[in-house]
């Protein structure tokens, strides 16, 4: 469905001899929503700041929209873009109404001269989040959940082709952090964004995205909804040390002959 | 006290010297908001003490003051932007650095020249009322200046420092505007000097946004009420200079400082009021 969003091809960063991202190519496409798994220190986060266009690939070439991302085209394509960063939640300083935070997040914010301020569009943005009877309360007094998913209203109020998560549930409780990941199927399957999100938890996941990419250094397989991913897959991501667990029926990664198993790894 | 301010009123240096130092109050005033925002108030502390060797280049070379400390200056905080990021300096250190290196040439230069010149103490610690046509003219420049500057960049810089990632990842330039943050930083160093010196200056970049701090609660808000506070304690140093004969620099500090402590108790003592 929809056209392409993200096309990476051969991508890589890092020396050629010892890449922390080798040859990755992946099609995402509008409306897909996409979860990237993997270890610690697999190039996760390298992988999303890349397509962010924040860090420059050593190899390869990225399309977004249909547009070759180029230190020139960046500027335009990142205002299609919503990018919600690993946080590093120290408490905030400035002092800014939740609605101001998420204003920054519409497109012309920066542009005094430019008509940029929808109070309609903010509040919209954060009642997705469930927070607009919030809008007018001070940011640095709200809790480190309640602040991420600002951070969610401030990304998402631009109305994105394509989302980019870096382990969004950080901050976020079971129930919000299940709340969060209906939200974002809910966008993908309404407005034809694409979502991509780095999480370390597959199982968290595997039941609101429509596949999952096994990082680490390249992509081991991208499994889409209802394949399995094979033992020496996650075996070549984590090592022989994997536990095997029981999980429900339906998810991406397990076995067809045991289809009540999960992989989990420690 | 009112008579005060009438006779205040009536002094022809006085009257000469509130508009530019009310514009200098208004310039501070909105800068100050970005330094709190950015934490450049060591910054602001290095750029003007090194601006003593800008002025010491000047004066060995008989050059004209203003402009080739405005260079000086804007040159440092440039200097000082890109130096951390190459050298692995962490950015105080280097600062420090610069502050003291350039302090000690400005010393020398200035010492080695002409003493008759050159009013050392009125460059360290500023004195409003000498200000002269030239200076004037190089004053309104530099404030229309950076006053556009800051309407046109206020909400990427703000933006910056509330989350320099995301606003990089939204698409702006975010070291081009850094770099420009901090040549402003340089510019308004420089119209400080004037009315509070070297030694003073870090107080008129710091105290206004400080106290605005403590009850803003947006962007705007804080502009507005930093801008209040900034001509507030310079027209309640001005006074007090004139009435005591006390160095204008100093008592326009002292008043901002008085009003950052007032401001500070009144808000610990009712921390509700919001």
């Amino acid at each position: 469905m929809g056209s392409s969003i993200v096309k990476i091809s051969h991508l890589r960063f890092g020396p050629a001899s010892k890449p922390i991202l080798d040859n990755i190519s992946l099609n995402v496409e509008g409306g897909h929503f996409m979860g990237i798994v993997g270890p610690n220190g697999a190039g996760k986060s390298t992988l999303i700041n890349i397509i962010a266009g924040l860090t420059q690939p050593d190899g390869g070439h990225i399309d977004l929209m249909g547009e070759c991302l180029t230190r020139y085209s960046r500027h335009r394509l990142l205002k299609q873009i919503g990018f919600l960063h690993q946080l590093h939640d120290h408490q905030p300083r400035l002092p800014m109404r939740v609605s101001d935070v998420v204003a920054m997040g519409m497109p012309a914010y920066a542009m005094p001269w430019q008509r940029g301020n929808d109070r309609a569009a903010i509040l919209d943005a954060l009642a997705l989040v469930d927070l607009e009877p919030l809008a007018n309360n001070d940011f640095r007094q709200l809790s480190g959940g309640q602040r991420q998913r600002v951070r969610l209203a401030r990304a998402l109020v631009r109305k994105p082709k394509l989302l980019l998560l870096d382990e969004p549930s950080a901050a976020l409780d079971s129930v919000s952090q299940d709340r969060l990941f209906r939200l974002l199927r809910r966008l993908c399957d309404e407005t034809g964004m694409c979502a991509i999100m780095v999480e370390h938890d597959i199982a968290a996941i595997s039941s609101h995205v429509d596949s999952v990419a096994c990082l680490n250094r390249q992509i081991h397989h991208h499994a889409m909804k209802g394949e399995n991913i094979p033992d020496d897959v996650w075996r070549a991501m984590y090592g022989e040390h994997i536990q095997i667990v029981a999980h429900d029926a339906g998810c991406i990664g397990c076995s067809p002959d045991s289809d009540e198993t999960h992989h989990h790894h420690d | 006290m009112i008579e005060l301010i009438t006779e205040f009123l009536s002094s022809t240096v006085m009257t000469a010297s509130l508009l530019p130092a009310m514009l200098i109050a208004v310039v501070t005033a909105s800068m100050s908001v970005m330094v709190m925002a950015h934490r450049l108030s060591f910054l602001t502390v290095g750029v003007s003490h090194a601006s003593l060797a800008g002025l010491g280049i000047a004066v060995s070379l008989s050059l004209p003051l203003l402009p080739v400390a405005t260079l000086f200056s804007v040159a440092i905080a440039l200097l000082l932007a890109l130096m951390p990021k190459r050298q692995g300096i962490s950015e105080d250190a280097g600062t420090g650095i610069l502050f003291a290196g350039s302090m000690a040439l400005g010393i020398v230069l200035i010492s080695t020249a002409t003493t008759t010149r050159v009013d050392l103490f009125g460059l360290l610690f500023g004195n409003i009322l000498t200000v002269t046509a030239d200076e004037k003219l190089w004053l309104y420049l530099l404030s229309s200046l950076i006053l556009a500057m800051m309407l046109l960049a206020s909400r990427a810089w703000w933006s910056i420092a509330f989350d320099a990632v995301t606003a990089e990842a939204s698409g702006l330039p975010v070291n081009a505007l850094r770099l420009l943050l901090y040549g402003l930083v340089g510019l308004t160093v420089i119209l400080c000097v004037k009315l509070a010196g070297i030694v003073l200056t870090a107080g008129l970049l710091v105290l206004p946004a400080a106290c605005a701090w403590i009850w803003g609660r947006s962007l705007a808000e804080l502009w507005i009420l930093s801008t209040a506070f900034s001509v507030g304690g310079t027209l309640i140093g001005l006074i007090w200079s004139y009435a005591y004969e006390w160095p204008s620099g100093a008592s326009v500090v002292l008043a901002l400082c008085g009003l950052f402590v007032v401001s500070w108790l009144v808000k610990t003592i009712m921390p509700t009021q919001r």
